[in-house]
């Protein structure tokens, strides 16, 4: 029979080298996912998601969190409507690239919080959820006082446009270009999402 | 997270009073039970002949490492509420010297003189004055030294902090530094006697 002792190495020897393989312990967690919202890692803009719907990225899932008559009315391309409850009984595969959307209720923040804690590692927020995928993607603006800068990246943003089936709105005035427009700085009321989902279904896109 | 209890409230305050004294007493149990109340025995790891106090020692705190790694783990205690006492390199240094150095002439620490004084042994009795004495002594010339004690600090900082990786991988390097230890001091014991 194995000395005590041995066996007591063999228990300490198995324990102490399955923990260089162990992920964060459950107290770290809470800090990690802290540190990655804190720098805004937690987040995807529209732009950067039109690229990858355009790329046809394999493992992209794409979850649109509201209800579903405003899914029927206008979702992004390849989007599936979900809840956060129908979305605790999805089962992505473990290296999926899972998009979330809203139009500014929580349930976007939320579940992003339930998936990383189930593991899953490339979880996005769509940031300002549907109103930056009209005003970015679907109706890119450019204002008529427009700097190269602007005028170079609209033109990436038409070409979102038009295979999105937008209209990209060129030589508006430059009131009519939302404030921060070109550097994501603003906040969006949800009232501005539904008067911009709106403001698509009366021209028929 | 249902642990540490002290923190979460479980206990309560008379709760909290109660379980001290009972850790104390098994402590104290175990460490007389290994033989730790022998001052010969402490010394006999000075002159590498009795390695006993280095292996009691580096059993304890790689159980207590383990399981406090492994229970956070399943998310049965919060290791964030676990106390992790602050650093101050060059005071505790100093510290670790002269607590050495009184080891090594008293041939026992502030635990195990308590045993020995518990299992009525005159040295014991003899490092707990001593200890007491090295109290006030510190306490009322505390003052003057504040400066140095509060100097070098570094904070609530761990090993794995320092060196930048998992709490995993310092876990696995700890338990392997330990056994390899126990496996080198029961070789020098060998070659000793």
């Amino acid at each position: 029979m194995m000395p005590i002792r041995r066996v007591l190495a063999i228990v300490a020897a198995t324990a102490g080298l399955a923990a260089a393989a162990a992920g964060p312990g459950s107290s770290e967690r809470a800090t990690l996912l802290a540190a990655e919202i804190s720098a805004g890692a937690d987040h995807i803009s529209a732009p950067e998601l039109a690229d990858r719907i355009m790329r046809r990225e394999p493992t992209l899932q794409i979850f649109d969190l509201r209800s579903a008559s405003e899914y029927e009315q206008l979702h992004i391309a390849t989007a599936r409507q979900a809840s956060i409850e129908t979305l605790a009984r999805e089962h992505p595969s473990a290296d999926a690239t899972i998009v979330l959307y809203s139009e500014g209720s929580t349930h976007a923040a939320q579940s992003w919080v339930l998936l990383r804690l189930r593991g899953y590692r490339h979880v996005y927020v769509l940031r300002e959820g549907l109103y930056e995928w009209i005003a970015r993607v679907l109706e890119p603006r450019l204002a008529v006082d427009a700097t190269a800068a602007e005028r170079a990246e609209f033109e990436r943003a038409a070409e979102h446009s038009r295979f999105f089936g937008g209209v990209p709105l060129a030589d508006v005035a430059r009131s009519e270009v939302p404030v921060g427009y070109w550097t994501s700085g603003r906040t969006v009321p949800v009232d501005s999402t539904k008067q911009a989902v709106a403001g698509i279904r009366r021209r028929g896109c | 997270m249902t642990t540490p209890l002290t923190e979460t409230g479980a206990l309560g305050s008379v709760g909290e009073l109660l379980v001290a004294p009972l850790i104390g007493f098994g402590f104290g149990w175990f460490l007389e039970r290994g033989g730790l109340g022998h001052a010969p025995k402490l010394a006999g790891q000075f002159y590498l002949t009795d390695l006993t106090v280095f292996k009691v020692m580096f059993t304890a705190l790689v159980t207590a490492m383990l399981g406090a790694f492994w229970l956070d783990q399943i998310g049965l205690l919060d290791l964030r509420l676990v106390y992790v006492p602050e650093t101050f390199v060059v005071p505790q240094a100093v510290g670790g010297i002269v607590f050495g150095a009184g080891f090594l002439i008293g041939g026992l620490c502030p635990g195990t003189s308590c045993v020995a004084a518990a299992t009525g042994r005159l040295d014991g009795l003899g490092v707990i004055g001593g200890m007491l004495a090295g109290i006030a002594v510190f306490n009322t010339m505390f003052d003057r030294i504040a400066t140095f004690y509060q100097s070098t600090a570094l904070g609530a900082v761990t090993l794995t902090d320092l060196a930048g990786v998992s709490r995993g991988l310092g876990v696995a390097c700890i338990t392997v530094m330990a056994l390899a230890g126990f496996a080198l001091a029961a070789r020098l014991e060998r070659v000793r006697r």
